[in-house]
């Protein structure tokens, strides 16, 4: 027995010791920041931008190693609610929707306030910290500056013998004319569904002309039943059955629908300005990246909206962990991301930051046309309907959308369901 | 060390660890589970208790009951057809040589080497309508209308997906099978061939009764991983189109982790574990009757 005592004592004193070489501090003082996001390729776009600069973080603090976990959005997601819940969050994270996601971690205390005074010296742009505060107090700091739009491969335009179009009622047209040559027209992430979401509130402004109707039907000041709403799931349908999307456009995910139009099967792709480093992309052809444009989000015939009323906000929120060990540090990494992160991204042409970057010469057409489409814009609409309300409005939103794009429902249906979720969330606030 | 073995505190000793590691490994996370079952909670912050709340919001809730079905249609496939199928192969590659059998028996267990992730993806690409293996297949012979978005399709996705998880577990069966069939001893088969017993015969009344327990643990590990199924869903459709391929232990996850009602999730969890245990409980006693008889 006392032989089996003294055994577990040796184990016990073994498992201390491997344990405190893996905290945060090691006996040498290199102190370990653990970061986590949502951009898993590391070699372009905004992941190439992360990993520049924690390089150069690495390089003034000597002392400091970077380790970095990154998956797509849908898996960090889950990964991040997971972490919250053992309460492991690592140091700082990259995450989004501040009113939806980040919320309920602020509220239940796991996210570290910034200095407001601080990070207002850098050259955000107007209402771009101010997304990311509750009760007067700093949580994050943005990103990205993010536009829907559609880009499109000219050269498959060309091909099928099909005009750039000017409004949804010209896609739908086109639609055979491409599904004939083997081509699909447009693509989108519809497995995750919040691209089907942000497709429903631009749409819905693009008939009804106005994008609060979305915010007055999440305070309950008009229902999502209203006709302009149905309307809008009615031409959403009308699109998948004309053929206007992939055919599996509700099991297909972010990286298909990329690929596809990266690939060249699909002319067009209805994405964020995030996705600008596609005229970069070393993964995709030269003569595809040739051919890349951007264009606003389509009018519709008879509809109250313009092309340069824009859905926009604010993005890819950096916060940092009130359980970090290493808050003195964690906010320096954060100071290096405001002071550095928008002109690095503007640099590589990887996103639309938020703060004011000079153009340059050698910005890719894309990014021109990008800026052009912000400069432009009319009106914007703010943070995305889905985003309002609690997380599992959210969800309920998503499935509505694949539900409806899948066809299984009809509009009436989806916008009663929709309008039941927003007044649960509503009445639960 | 025999004597030692019959003492008490010996057999103790020995049996403890094993039993705290289960109650810490299974009981635990079941009782935390049915605790978090009668709270509403996003899984961090505050707990709101709600009595049997969750478990009448699960009577009401369409989307499980779907995802039982589901569960108890690949219960039936995956017993039924695939294991009628895998027997029938058993027989043939018993009777074939060792040298071919052994050939055919690698060929078949080769998806249930491969990773699920791996597997999964290969067939989310044959299934894909646009540049997918099966249709360009049924384009070039001419049966460009049965073309179809497989997974994309509420007609054909939960076939689609349940076609995937037999490929992979197709291997597996087979070889249980076969390992049940060639353990039969050699006098069993030649005094039923004496007694005049014809093939069929000989597999109705000596094999199949001599390999019930082989049946009984397929059957146990087929309800059991039509139960947990989740990853091939989560990186196919995702449940979708709609709750069309929904399954019971992703419909779980989706509710925990992705709309953060672990409340709910873990209600549903319990009900997971007691369909389980019944199911276990069920098929054993069945199985143990019919072993008696024989």
């Amino acid at each position: 027995m006392k032989k089996l005592l003294l055994f577990l004592c040796i184990m016990l004193s073994l498992t201390s010791a491997f344990a405190q070489g893996s905290s945060e501090k090691n006996a040498d003082e290199t102190i370990v920041l653990k970061m986590g996001d949502n951009v898993p390729d590391r070699k372009n776009g905004l992941g190439l931008v992360i990993e520049t600069i924690n390089t150069e973080f690495e390089q003034t603090y000597p002392n400091v190693t970077i380790t970095t976990e990154s998956y797509n959005d849908q898996p960090w997601q889950e990964k991040v609610r997971i972490y919250a819940t053992a309460n492991q969050l690592p140091d700082v994270f990259r995450y989004w929707s501040f009113s939806t996601l980040l919320t309920p971690l602020v509220e239940a205390g796991m996210i570290e306030e910034l200095d407001y005074e601080v990070y207002s010296q850098y050259e955000f742009l107007p209402g771009a910290l101010e997304g990311n505060m509750i009760d007067g107090k700093l949580y994050g700091i943005p990103t990205s500056s993010d536009l829907w739009v559609i880009y499109y491969n000219k050269s498959l335009f060309e091909k099928a013998g099909v005009e750039i179009p000017t409004s949804w009622d010209d896609i739908m047209e086109s639609a055979d004319a491409f599904n004939d040559m083997g081509i699909i027209p447009m693509v989108t992430d519809g497995k995750d569904g919040w691209p089907l979401c942000e497709l429903f509130d631009n749409m819905a402004q693009r008939i009804n002309g106005d994008f609060t109707y979305v915010a007055k039907a999440q305070e309950r000041e008009m229902k999502y039943t209203d006709e302009s709403f149905v309307k809008t799931a009615d031409y959403i349908q009308e699109l998948v059955k004309a053929g206007v999307f992939q055919e599996n456009l509700t099991t297909s995910d972010y990286g298909d629908a990329r690929n596809a139009f990266g690939q060249e099967r699909a002319a067009m792709y209805m994405m964020g300005s995030w996705e600008m480093g596609l005229a970069n992309d070393t993964n995709f052809s030269e003569n595809f990246k040739e051919n890349l444009d951007v264009m606003p989000f389509p009018v519709v015939e008879g509809g109250k909206g313009k092309a340069t009323d824009t859905l926009g906000w604010y993005g890819g929120n950096i916060v940092i962990s009130s359980n970090s060990k290493i808050k003195d540090v964690a906010n320096n990494y954060v100071e290096k991301i405001a002071s550095d992160f928008g002109q690095k991204c503007w640099d590589l042409q990887a996103a639309f930051p938020p703060v004011k970057v000079q153009p340059l010469e050698t910005d890719t057409h894309v990014a021109k046309q990008l800026l052009s489409i912000a400069a432009n814009a009319t009106t914007m609409s703010g943070t995305p309907g889905l985003d309002r309300l609690d997380n599992v409005f959210k969800e309920d939103h998503q499935e509505l959308m694949r539900q409806l794009c899948s066809l299984i429902i009809d509009s009436e249906e989806f916008t009663t369901k929709l309008d039941a979720s927003a007044q649960r969330a509503y009445d639960e606030r | 060390m025999q004597s030692q073995f019959k003492d008490k505190k010996v057999i103790a000793t020995l049996v403890l660890p094993g039993i705290i590691i289960m109650l810490i490994a299974i009981a635990a996370p079941i009782i935390i589970s049915l605790g978090l079952s009668f709270v509403k909670w996003t899984g961090f912050g505050k707990m709101k208790p709600i009595g049997f709340d969750n478990y009448l919001r699960i009577a009401k809730d369409p989307i499980f009951w779907k995802s039982i079905s589901n569960v108890f249609i690949l219960i039936f496939v995956t017993v039924f057809f695939q294991n009628t199928i895998a027997f029938i192969l058993a027989m043939y590659l018993s009777n074939i040589g060792k040298k071919l059998s052994n050939i055919f028996r690698t060929i078949y267990f080769i998806p249930a080497t491969l990773s699920l992730v791996v597997v999964t993806k290969l067939w989310v690409n044959i299934f894909n309508p646009s540049y997918g293996l099966l249709n360009k297949i049924l384009a070039q012979i001419g049966l460009e209308s049965l073309q179809h978005a497989w997974l994309g399709n509420t007609s054909t996705a939960l076939g689609s997906v349940i076609w995937i998880i037999i490929w992979q577990g197709f291997g597996w069966a087979l070889l249980f099978y076969y390992s049940g069939i060639v353990t039969v001893p050699d006098e069993l088969r030649e005094a039923a061939k004496v007694d005049g017993a014809n093939k069929f015969t000989l597999y109705t009344r000596i094999i199949i009764p001599y390999i019930m327990p082989v049946i009984q643990a397929i059957i146990i590990i087929d309800v059991t991983s039509s139960l947990k199924q989740m990853e091939m869903i989560y990186l196919s459709t995702a449940g979708g189109p709609g709750d069309t391929t929904q399954f019971l232990a992703l419909y779980l996850y989706q509710r925990a982790f992705k709309y953060s009602e672990y409340g709910y999730g873990n209600a549903i969890s319990v009900i997971f574990v007691i369909l389980a245990f019944t199911l276990t409980i069920l098929i054993r006693k069945t199985f143990a009757k019919r072993l008696e008889s024989l």
